[in-house]
């Protein structure tokens, strides 16, 4: 697996670009904005579907939901090439593998919502709150996105972790 | 890395002196050392820098027309969230800056970071007043009513990539990391 990454870093040239002066901390950049796109895109509707804003049209905030996509995207390209320049920094860390864990909550949240309720709470008014099983849709994307957070910062300090993870 | 090594800029003995007299006093030391301390403060950082940034690309993404009604006076909660983020920026921001004053004060970047954020957030603060200012109930969007929208989204965006960018640079471009080496 390792080796397979590696090859595919060489062979793009991802890894010749992050092991230049510049190539890790313009990664880093492009991820945290990456990563904000999504909390001020998907983290806003959240929270307005939590209440907050009351009579801000649903409608309206879903809008920017691409935005949040963009956003992901960028994520996903980034955190490959951080992924496939130093695999044995993140495969083998407990971290990154909560981290794909949220993301991967997170992700099914999203399929939930557009399965059940998307079409419900864009339609429902600007005043009246969503239904409950909405709410718990936001709060379950708010707290993943968090903990994705989270566990991107303990990345560093788990590495490299070979000494003492338990499951690796 | 871009870091390129102490020999780079060396600030004055006094500077020096009076940075690490900083950072050997025992809340510098706690700050530093102790595993939680370092890491919540870190962690609280990106979270709130994650929402306050995220905040106002929502507002520059408004401004620019692609959700034309999100800047009324119903966006006030969204604002007082985010100045409770900004909050716990500026103390988690001291606090990683009491446990390594000299990378931080010693390196351009960190008041490049610091002037493009009160930027971002002099902006910010602008936008809150205009909406504020709305008293007509439904409001017509601000994002309508600005003349000089397009401007306005395109400095904001601005600030926080350079924010942004700055913050993640930092960690990448200090000549110095503790004053107290050098004594």
């Amino acid at each position: 697996m390792e080796q397979a990454l590696l090859a595919f870093s060489h062979g793009t040239g991802i890894f010749d670009f992050m092991h230049s002066p510049w190539g890790w901390p313009v990664a880093e950049s492009l991820h945290f904005f990456g990563l904000s796109l999504l909390i001020g895109t998907v983290g806003v509707f959240d929270l307005r579907m939590l209440g907050l804003g009351s009579g801000i049209a649903y409608r309206h905030l879903h809008r920017l939901v691409p935005v949040g996509v963009l956003g992901y995207t960028i994520n996903l390209v980034t955190g490959t090439m951080f992924l496939t320049s130093a695999p044995d920094q993140y495969l083998y860390n407990p971290a990154f593998q909560t981290k794909l864990g949220f993301m991967l909550l997170a992700g099914c949240n999203v399929f939930w919502f557009y399965t059940s309720c998307s079409t419900e709470v864009r339609t429902t008014s600007d005043s009246l709150p969503v239904s409950g099983r909405a709410k718990l849709i936001g709060t379950v994307s708010l707290l993943a996105w968090c903990a994705v957070i989270v566990c991107g910062r303990l990345i560093t300090y788990y590495r490299p972790p070979y000494h003492w993870c338990f499951w690796c | 890395m871009v870091n390129s090594g102490p020999s780079a800029s060396i600030p004055e003995a006094s500077v020096l002196y009076l940075l690490a007299t900083i950072e050997e006093t025992g809340l510098s030391i706690l700050l530093r050392e102790s595993g939680v301390a370092f890491f919540s403060s870190l962690t609280l950082h990106s979270l709130a820098m994650a929402f306050v940034v995220g905040v106002n690309l929502a507002m520059a993404f408004s401004l620019l027309g692609l959700i034309p009604s999100l800047l009324n006076k119903r966006f006030e909660p969204f604002f007082t969230l985010h100045w409770w983020a900004v909050g716990l920026i500026f103390i988690s921001g001291v606090a990683l800056l009491i446990a390594y004053p000299a990378k931080a004060l010693t390196n351009p970047v960190f008041f490049l970071k610091f002037m493009a954020l009160s930027a971002g957030l002099l902006i910010t603060r602008r936008l809150q007043h205009s909406v504020s200012g709305q008293t007509a109930d439904p409001e017509p969007p601000l994002s309508g009513q600005l003349s000089n929208r397009i401007p306005t989204a395109l400095a904001m965006l601005v600030c926080w990539v350079v924010t942004i960018g700055a913050g993640r640079f930092l960690a990448y471009t200090h000549s110095v990391l503790l004053a107290s080496r050098y004594f």
